[in-house]
């Protein structure tokens, strides 16, 4: 009886299993399939043109790029203070769990809130229009919790008697802060980092009013007024005109370049958290 | 700064006049509370300088815990509460006025395994002093070499100090983490059974370098081994669980605790005065 249970329990976690997998290879094969096609070098370095049934995405790869880069650069540091506050200053208080819950909260609003967030506070309220900044911005807020928790993780992983052991040649809590936690815990902010920067790449909704348009930019030359073109809105774009099939086949390469995009950043992850593993098991 | 610290002639007799000598530290009725349990009672314990203090008793009697009140190094474990007092050189360490950074820099510890931090060797052993700020960074390099030699190592590393720490043995790491104490110069040594993750040669040189370090400084050695205690102790206290909280039994100069209660068996756990113990 035991042994049936155990096989029907076997046989069901490994069809889940094989389901998850098996639509994560359809959508990558589907999207590869029909992107393929349309990738050249042309594609990658010509800018749009046509309204999008010619040319290629560079600018939409620097528009991303740049997006992503801002994100991170927003996201780092606030990261890096919330989790010495999760971590540290915060041990054992009360208060501990609600920060732990904000950040929670804060993952789960829905993106296209950030983006109404975003038009209404930086493109109206504070006037800057519509700009890479703003964009960049929204998505730094929006990865934020990504990279603390994961960063937060990876300093409550960290074994006391490091923090012991520096506490016992004297050193003071902000010594022992940038000298102990903080560089043993990197590794929580790159891998956070890389996967947010993955999910940020993805998104529309935060920067479709707030940053990007569909055609007619260039590299930014402002703060204000100054949006980018974007992977994700211009498959938004594309994909409501796919009829035509010369769009179809921009539209199916610039997916699979997103996707190329996403896959890597995820992956440049992998290796740094199998390492963290490594060192945890080490140490 | 080393020369200064040299002891006067009369060190080899400190154990005999321990009445007449001004203790280094001292513990005044100290307890230990966890949540409401009791985890120490009633410590009152006098630890002269230049001397080795043992501390013995079964696991899981509060030794790690009475070790770490003596540096407030308890303070990073929430939840605990300390009551009663630590006093050193007369001065209360409990006191709001206290630098406990400072107090820390001048009691060391050393822990059961050798914390080494994924440094250099030579980062690893002028961590401490590098903090403190108190010696120019031009002099970093003589307290290296004065620490590691201090420490035995000096020899064995010498030639590879920007190695990675992590690639020396578990005992070289042991004295690594002495040396990087000894860098700091500090009175008081605190040692958290240094020995018990060590090979029998690794520990011989750990208890050799004992007698070299209470040339200078006291030492409060934890051990769980008799024949450690017998060999490198001048004074002795056992602690065991009695009415549910951590309690000494035993205290005096090592070869009169050893006499009364002298047995064959080299274990804490066989010793007479501590079979009647609650083990968990």
């Amino acid at each position: 009886m035991r042994k049936v249970k155990h096989l029907v329990f076997k046989s069901a976690a490994g069809a889940c299993a094989a389901l998850a997998c098996g639509v994560l290879a359809m959508i990558a094969l589907a999207i590869a399939w029909r992107g393929l096609p349309a990738l050249s070098w042309q594609f990658f370095t010509e800018q749009i043109r046509l309204v999008g049934a010619a040319g290629g995405i560079f600018y939409n790869l620097i528009g991303t790029f740049i997006l992503i880069g801002t994100a991170l650069l927003v996201s780092a540091p606030m990261a890096v203070g919330l989790a010495l506050g999760h971590g540290v200053y915060l041990r054992g208080h009360r208060h501990q769990d609600k920060l732990t819950l904000l950040l929670y909260l804060l993952n789960g609003v829905p993106s296209i809130l950030f983006g109404l967030f975003g038009l209404i506070v930086f493109v109206k309220f504070l006037g800057l229009g519509k700009t890479w900044l703003a964009g960049g911005i929204l998505l730094g807020m929006l990865i934020l919790p990504t990279v603390t928790v994961a960063l937060v993780e990876r300093m409550t992983s960290l074994p006391a008697r490091y923090i012991e052991a520096a506490a016992g040649l004297g050193l003071t809590q902000s010594q022992i802060i940038w000298s102990v936690i903080f560089p043993q815990s990197l590794g929580g902010l790159f891998t956070g980092s890389l996967l947010g920067l993955a999910r940020a790449a993805g998104e529309t909704a935060p920067i479709m009013f707030t940053a990007t348009i569909f055609a007619g930019a260039t590299f930014p030359t402002a703060i204000k007024e100054s949006p980018v073109l974007s992977l994700p809105y211009h498959i938004f774009v594309l994909a409501q005109d796919s009829f035509d099939p010369s769009v179809g086949a921009k539209l199916w390469g610039t997916a699979l370049t997103l996707l190329g995009l996403v896959f890597l950043l995820s992956l440049l992850a992998l290796p740094l958290r199998l390492k963290i593993h490594e060192e945890a098991h080490h140490g | 700064m080393v020369e200064s610290m040299d002891p006067p002639k009369s060190a080899s007799v400190a154990t005999q006049n321990q009445a007449a000598i001004q203790p280094v530290l001292e513990t005044r009725a100290l307890g230990v509370r966890a949540d409401g349990r009791e985890l120490l009672r009633g410590i009152n314990l006098s630890i002269a300088p230049r001397q080795v203090f043992g501390i013995i008793g079964p696991s899981g009697a509060g030794k790690s815990t009475l070790l770490k009140c003596l540096n407030r190094l308890v303070e990073l474990t929430p939840g605990l509460r300390v009551s009663g007092d630590v006093r050193f050189h007369e001065q209360s360490i409990y006191a709001s006025n206290v630098d406990v950074d400072a107090l820390r820099a001048r009691i060391g510890m050393l822990f059961q395994q050798p914390v080494v931090f994924p440094k250099s060797i030579l980062q690893n052993v002028i961590f401490g002093t590098r903090h403190l700020g108190r010696v120019p960074r031009k002099e970093w390099a003589a307290v290296a070499e004065r620490a590691l030699g201090e420490a035995a190592l000096w020899d064995e590393v010498k030639d590879r100090l920007h190695e990675s720490a992590l690639r020396l043995s578990v005992g070289q790491q042991q004295r690594l983490c002495l040396a990087r104490t000894l860098a700091v110069d500090p009175e008081v040594i605190l040692m958290d059974e240094p020995t018990s993750a060590l090979d029998p040669k690794s520990t011989e040189s750990i208890e050799a370098l004992i007698f070299q370090l209470k040339q200078k400084r006291a030492v409060i050695l934890v051990t769980h081994n008799l024949g450690q205690a017998r060999r490198v102790t001048d004074s002795l206290a056992c602690i065991v669980v009695r009415d549910g909280a951590g309690q000494v039994v035993e205290c005096g100069p090592s070869q009169e605790v050893f006499r009364r209660r002298d047995g064959p068996n080299e274990t804490v756990e066989d010793f007479g005065f501590c079979s009647s113990t609650q083990r968990r």
